[in-house]
């Protein structure tokens, strides 16, 4: 049965809005085997997330296992958790202005990447508690990640790239989810908000106070 | 009325959605509002470009893939999913319920397929009518036992004969067959050594 993930709004009377993982989801849920196109379309976004976070790639394969190992397991109640979205939108529905155009990030809207992002903040919260007593950052590593097929311009990239890199481990680690999450995974705020449980405001906050704080640091790191 | 924090972190969001956008669509050059900090800008800027995506190896992927497959399997035939990690060797072992299992399945069909099809490549149609019906459910204790009871009434048979031949006969009928046929078999042969080769004589 499809649920519209946002309802019909009295106010505006717009036709209701589909997440865009309804079809997967729903194919998903009926056969598990169909689960594979779901887990095609988000591994590299919830292994970045993981390796961003945990910074150790034989880590992010095990959260990442993790992360979809216990999507397949609950697909049968995402569609109750749904609601929370839902729920967790309505007082920033509210506070729009009746008929006003919605941001058109909204409408590359998933409720299902969202709970599949809740699932690995957790995962990864549990990884980074356990791996607290061990060293980390392995900062070599960062080089590799964003490497350019340039030879001359190695040297320079991989520097400049483990500048950012240690910048952004050093955020607190609500600032650097949100940073994550945004660059990285290229969340809307609206998703990051639902994903992090807080509201668009705190994450528009915290999205400033990133950017300040990596600024600072690249600055002072320059001087 | 949003305050200055809240007008800045606004203008933040604005420029930052306009940079992935215009990454999006290859474009370099992304307005920013003139109050916006310096800093934030080159920040945002720096950390668009340098923090990409990553895809964990191929191998990886595939391996991962399987496993969800086995996993994905396992549910739909209502067994629970596999844990994984560390959580594996936590997670308590469920029974799994009978209805869980796949019926048995045509059990007797399976047996009985290999020497019906057998029959029909050697014996003519005809003669492959004629077979007993096996195939709707024959068991294998009956096929068994049919072939024991007919080994033992044909050793029975035997005996029987064998008996028959070297007990003495009491009656007139009986003596004057019994003087006719050592007659015919010759003085020299006992009695014994002529119910074995009447046996024997004619099986052989």
């Amino acid at each position: 049965m499809n649920r519209p993930v946002f309802g019909r709004s009295e106010e505006s009377a717009r036709p209701a809005r589909l997440d865009r993982d309804r079809g997967l989801v729903e194919a998903a849920r009926r056969d598990p085997r169909k689960f594979d196109a779901l887990y095609r379309k988000y591994l590299a976004q919830v292994y970045s997330f993981a390796y961003y976070e945990l910074r150790d790639h034989h880590a992010a394969e095990d959260a990442t296992e993790r992360v979809f190992m216990q999507a397949l397991a609950g697909l049968p109640r995402f569609e109750e958790r749904v609601d929370e979205f839902i729920s967790a939108r309505a007082p920033v529905a509210a506070g729009r202005t009746p008929g006003a155009e919605e941001p058109a990030e909204a409408a590359d809207f998933s409720t299902f990447r969202i709970w599949l992002f809740r699932i690995a903040r957790n995962v990864v919260a549990n990884e980074r508690r356990r791996d607290r007593r061990r060293p980390v950052s392995p900062l070599e590593e960062a080089a590799r990640v964003a490497a350019p097929d340039d030879v001359a311009e190695l040297a320079a990239t991989r520097e400049a790239t483990e500048a950012a890199y240690r910048a952004v481990q050093r955020l607190p680690e609500d600032r650097r989810r949100v940073v994550l999450l945004r660059f990285v995974n290229e969340m809307s705020t609206s998703e990051i908000a639902a994903i992090l449980g807080r509201s668009e405001g705190a994450v528009r906050v915290l999205l400033h106070r990133a950017l300040r704080s990596v600024a600072d640091d690249l600055r002072g790191r320059t001087n | 009325m949003p305050g200055h924090g809240d007008r800045d972190s606004l203008r933040t969001e604005r420029y930052v959605n306009d940079l992935m956008a215009a990454a999006g669509r290859r474009a370099d050059a992304v307005p920013a509002d003139p109050d916006l900090d310096p800093g934030v800008i080159a920040a945002a800027r720096r950390l668009r470009a340098d923090l990409t995506r990553v895809h964990p190896s191929f191998r990886f992927e595939e391996a991962l893939s399987e496993r969800l497959a086995e996993a994905a399997a396992r549910l739909r035939a209502g067994l629970p999913a596999p844990a994984t990690g560390v959580s594996a060797a936590l997670a308590p072992v469920q029974p799994a319920t009978l209805t869980a299992f796949p019926s048995p399945g045509p059990i007797a069909d399976r047996d009985t397929a290999a020497p019906v099809s057998q029959w029909r490549a050697i014996l003519p149609p005809a003669a492959f009518r004629r077979i007993p019906e096996v195939a709707p459910r024959p068991s294998r204790p009956f096929i068994v036992g049919g072939v024991g009871v007919a080994s033992a009434a044909i050793s029975i048979g035997a005996v029987y004969v064998a008996w028959r031949h070297s007990r003495p006969t009491s009656g007139r009928m009986g003596k004057a067959a019994k003087a006719a046929h050592s007659r015919s078999a010759g003085s020299g042969r006992g009695r014994r050594s002529g119910a074995t080769h009447g046996i024997f004589g004619v099986l052989s």
